[in-house]
C-alpha cells in the first residue's frame, strides 16, 4: 500500500489535536471517578458482602474486556466508514465456529487456532466490504450498507444452523482452572480474554497514531473526500478497515469461545450491548470501546447484587440514554 | 460526499434496524414443509401439524424435536398406518415457531387451514399458549410435548393436552425427591440455595419448590435470579448462593445458562452436598457430560426423562442415532410420544375428524408410555396427564443415568456428592 505520508501528516487531521487536548480528558476522568466512587459507595454503604462485590467487580471487569474486545472492532467500522455493522455479532459467532472447527477436526488448540483466525477473518471482512459494501459507502448510500450487513447476519447465522445444527457445542480450554485474588475467582481463559482485549485495543491505538496507515484511515474517517484529494485511496482504506474490524472480531471469538456455549446465535447478544458500548465510548474511539466495555461489564454484574436478573440490563440501558442525553458524542468522541 | 452524519442519527438508525431485523427475521422463512409424503394407496393422507422453533436461538431442541415427530410419522405408516380408517397413512406438516409467540400463533393457523387435523409443539410455554388459543378456537385437538407452564391449562381449554408434567409438579417433585434422596441416604437435606432463569418458567417451578419444600422441612434460604439474555458468567451467582451456606444448590434453567452454573460450581467449590437441577435443561442432556467435563460429574437432576430402561426406547433412540446423527433428547421423544397419542385416539375414535378426535383423545390410554412414567398416559379434565412423573437423574462416569426412584434406576444414588 502506498500512502502519501509526507503530504497527509503535513495536515495532521482535526481528530488528531482534539484527542489529546485537556478539556476533552475531563471526561473520561470523571467517569472513572464516578466509577471509583459508585464502587467504594457499594462497599460502604451497599449494605452488600464485600466479598461478594469483590467477585462481582472482578468478574464485571473480566465480562466488560469480553464486550471491549467485540466492541473495538464495531468502533472502527462504525466510526470511519459510517456503517451499522449489525453482521459484528453473527461474525463473531462465525469467528468462535471457525475456531470450533479447526480444534475438532484438525486438532488445533484452540489460542493457536484464535491466531489462524484472524488472517482468515481479515481476509473475510476485506472482500465483504470491497465486494458488498465499498460501492454503496463510497457513493455516501446510508441505510443500503446497513441492510446488507443485516442480510449478511441472517446469512451466517442460517449457514451455520444448516451446517451445524442449533445444538449447543462446546470448544474444549486448554488452560482450564482458576486463582483467587482478594477472595474473588478468576478463571484463566476469562483472564486471557481480558489480557487479549487490552492488547488488541493498545496495539490498535499505536497502529492509528504511529502508523502512516492509520493516518490515513483517520484522515478517511475525518473527511474522506479530503483524503481522496491528497492521495489517498479512499476504498483500499474502507476495506482495510472493515477487515481490522473484523480481525477484532476473530480475536474476540477466538478468545470467547472456551467458556460460552457455540450456537449460531450466540454472538447476537452481543451485538446490541456493543453498539450501546461504542456510543458510550465515541464512534471510532478504540480506547472509548476498551473503557466503555469495562463501564458496561461494571454496571452489568455490580448492579445485579441490586437489580437481579433483567434490572442489570436495564440499568446498562439508562447509562446509554443519559450518555446520549448529555454526551451524545461518547466519552472520547470528537465534537460534530 | 455528504458530511458525517450525527452520532444520534446513527443510533436511530440502530434502533431501527432492531425493529427491522425483528420484522424480517419474523417473515424470512416459512416452515418447509416434510418431504416425506407417504401417501399409501388412499391418497388422502391425516394431516398433522407441529409447530416447533426450526430457527433461532432454539432451534438445536426444536429440530431434534421435529425430527421426533418426523420419526413417529415415519414408524407408524410402517407399520400399517391407522387401521381402524382402513390404513390411512399420516402426514407430518412442520410450522417453524421461530422461537416467537406471533411466529408460532400463525403458524399453527396455516397449518389447520391447511388442514391439519391434529397439532403437536412447542417447546416453550408463550409460544405454546397462543398456538393453544387457536386450536381451541378451531376445534382442532392440540397435544403439547414440551411447555410447563401450569396457565396454559387453566384457561378452560377443551382442546388441549399435555403429556409431560407442569411446572408445579416439577417443583413440587423436585422438593419431594431432594427430601426423599436425602432421608434415603442418611444425610437430610435442611437448606437449599435456589439459582433460576428469570421468566415465568424459572419463577413458577420454584414457587412450586418452595411451597412444598417448607412442607419437608427444607428452608429456601435465597432465591437468586438471572436474565435470558447477555448472561455469560454465572460466577457472582453462584458465589451468592454459596455465600448463605446451604446443604443444596438448587438451579432451574435452560442448556447454556445452567452449563455456567455447573463450571462455576465446580469452580468455587462451595460446601455442599450436591448440585441439583429442576426441570433443567442441561443436567440430564446427554451432551452435558462431555461438555461440562468433571464441571457435570455427580449433578443431579429431577426432571421428567425417556424410560431408559424400556427396550422399546432403546430401539427409537438406536434408529434416531442412526438416521439423523444426533442422540435422541428426552424433548424429542415426547414429540415421538405426542404423534403416537394422536394415532392410538386415531384409531380409538375411528375417525379423523377433529372434533371426534378430540373426544378420543380426551379418553385415551396409552400404556407403556415412553416416558418413565408411573402409569400409562391418560388426561384428566384439563388436559393434564395424569401419570406425568419426575424422577431424578444423575451424571455418572460421562453418561446420564437415573438414580431415583429405585423403580426406574440405571444407577445407585452417589449421595451426598463428595466434594471435587
Amino acid at each position: 500500500m502506498t500512502l502519501s505520508t509526507s503530504q497527509a501528516s503535513a495536515d495532521p487531521p482535526a481528530a488528531e489535536t482534539r484527542a489529546f487536548s485537556l478539556a476533552d480528558a475531563r471526561l473520561p476522568i470523571a467517569v472513572t471517578g464516578a466509577v471509583v466512587l459508585a464502587i467504594v459507595l457499594v462497599y460502604t454503604v451497599g449494605g452488600r458482602d464485600p466479598g461478594l462485590v469483590t467477585q462481582s467487580i472482578v468478574t464485571g471487569l473480566l465480562l466488560g474486556g469480553v464486550y471491549a474486545l467485540v466492541s473495538v472492532g464495531l468502533t472502527l467500522i462504525f466510526g470511519v466508514l459510517g456503517i451499522v455493522n449489525f453482521a459484528q455479532g453473527s461474525m463473531l459467532t462465525l469467528a468462535m465456529f471457525l475456531v470450533y472447527v479447526m480444534g475438532h477436526s484438525f486438532g488445533i488448540p484452540v489460542y493457536v487456532a484464535t491466531v489462524v483466525a484472524i488472517p482468515i477473518m481479515f481476509g473475510f471482512g476485506w472482500l465483504v466490504q470491497l465486494l458488498l459494501l465499498n460501492k454503496l459507502t463510497i457513493s455516501g448510500n446510508e441505510n443500503g450498507p446497513l441492510l446488507i450487513t443485516l442480510g449478511l447476519s441472517l446469512l451466517i447465522v442460517n449457514v451455520l444452523l444448516m451446517v451445524f445444527g442449533g445444538r449447543p457445542l462446546s470448544v474444549p480450554g486448554t488452560v482450564d482452572g482458576s486463582f483467587t485474588v482478594l477472595g474473588a475467582l478468576v478463571s484463566y481463559e476469562r483472564l486471557i480474554a481480558f489480557g487479549g482485549a487490552l492488547l488488541v485495543a493498545l496495539l490498535l491505538t499505536l497502529a492509528l497514531r504511529k502508523t502512516s496507515l492509520g493516518l490515513a484511515i483517520r484522515a478517511v474517517s475525518s473527511n474522506s473526500q479530503g483524503a481522496a484529494l491528497v492521495g489517498v485511496n479512499v476504498g483500499r482504506i474502507y476495506a482495510l478497515t472493515f477487515a481490522i474490524g473484523s480481525a477484532c472480531v476473530a480475536v474476540a471469538g477466538g478468545l470467547v469461545a472456551p467458556f460460552i456455549s457455540l450456537t449460531p446465535s450466540v454472538g447476537e447478544q452481543f451485538t446490541i450491548l456493543a453498539f450501546v458500548i461504542v456510543v458510550l465510548g465515541g464512534l471510532g474511539s478504540v480506547v472509548g470501546a476498551t473503557v466503555g466495555g469495562l463501564v458496561i461489564g461494571l454496571v452489568q454484574t455490580v448492579g445485579a447484587l441490586y437489580l437481579p436478573g433483567t434490572g442489570s440490563l436495564i440499568l446498562v440501558f439508562a447509562v446509554f440514554v443519559l450518555v446520549l442525553f448529555f454526551r451524545p458524542q461518547g466519552m472520547f468522541g470528537a465534537k460534530q | 460526499m455528504k458530511p458525517r452524519p450525527p452520532s444520534i442519527k446513527k443510533v436511530s438508525g440502530v434502533v431501527a434496524v432492531v425493529l427491522a431485523s425483528a420484522t424480517l427475521a419474523a417473515c424470512s422463512s416459512s416452515g418447509s414443509s416434510d418431504s416425506k409424503s407417504g401417501s399409501g394407496g388412499s391418497g388422502k393422507a391425516i394431516l398433522i401439524g407441529s409447530v416447533h422453533p426450526l430457527t433461532g436461538a432454539l432451534a438445536g431442541a426444536g429440530g431434534l424435536m421435529n425430527d421426533g415427530a418426523k420419526m413417529a410419522v415415519a414408524d407408524i405408516n410402517k407399520a400399517g398406518g391407522i387401521k381402524a380408517l382402513g390404513g390411512a397413512k399420516l402426514k407430518l406438516d412442520a410450522g417453524d415457531s421461530q422461537g416467537s409467540a406471533e411466529t408460532g400463533q400463525s403458524e399453527g393457523q396455516r397449518l389447520i387451514q391447511d388442514g391439519a387435523v391434529a397439532l403437536v409443539g412447542t417447546y416453550q410455554s408463550d409460544v405454546t399458549q397462543n398456538v393453544a388459543a387457536v386450536s381451541e378456537r378451531s376445534h382442532v385437538p392440540m397435544v403439547i410435548d414440551v411447555a410447563v407452564d401450569d396457565q396454559i391449562l387453566q384457561q378452560g381449554y377443551k382442546y388441549t393436552f399435555r403429556i409431560q408434567p407442569n411446572a408445579t409438579e416439577m417443583g413440587t417433585s423436585g422438593a419431594d425427591s431432594l427430601a426423599a434422596m436425602g432421608q434415603a441416604n442418611g444425610s437430610p437435606v435442611k437448606s437449599v440455595a435456589y439459582i433460576h432463569i428469570e421468566g415465568s418458567f424459572g419463577q413458577s417451578v420454584f414457587d412450586a419448590f418452595k411451597k412444598e419444600a417448607q412442607k419437608k422441612g427444607i428452608n429456601v434460604l435465597k432465591e437468586i435470579t438471572y436474565p435470558a439474555t447477555n448472561f455469560t458468567d454465572a460466577t457472582t451467582q453462584v458465589k451468592e448462593a454459596a455465600s448463605v451456606k446451604p446443604d443444596v444448590i438448587v438451579d432451574t434453567g435452560y442448556f447454556p445458562d445452567s452449563l455456567l452454573v455447573a463450571k462455576s460450581v465446580q469452580a468455587l467449590k462451595p460446601n455442599i452436598k450436591a448440585l441439583y437441577g429442576i426441570a433443567n435443561g442441561a443436567f440430564d442432556d446427554n451432551s452435558f457430560p462431555a461438555t461440562a467435563g468433571t464441571a457435570g460429574t455427580d449433578v443431579l437432576s429431577a426432571n421428567y426423562h425417556y424410560a431408559a430402561t424400556s427396550s422399546k426406547v432403546v430401539d427409537i433412540r438406536k434408529r434416531f442415532q442412526q438416521q439423523f446423527h444426533k442422540s435422541m433428547e428426552t424433548a424429542s421423544v415426547l414429540s415421538y410420544q405426542a404423534v403416537d397419542v394422536i394415532a392410538q385416539a386415531l384409531e380409538d375414535g375411528k375417525s379423523s375428524d377433529p372434533t371426534k378426535l378430540r373426544d378420543a383423545i380426551a379418553k385415551v390410554s396409552v400404556s407403556n408410555p415412553l416416558l418413565a412414567f408411573d402409569g400409562p398416559i391418560t388426561f384428566d379434565p384439563t388436559g393434564q396427564n395424569k401419570n406425568a412423573t419426575v424422577i431424578v437423574m444423575q451424571v455418572q462416569g460421562g453418561n446420564v443415568e437415573q438414580v431415583f426412584p429405585t423403580k426406574f434406576k440405571t444407577a445407585k444414588l452417589v449421595f451426598p456428592v463428595p466434594n471435587k
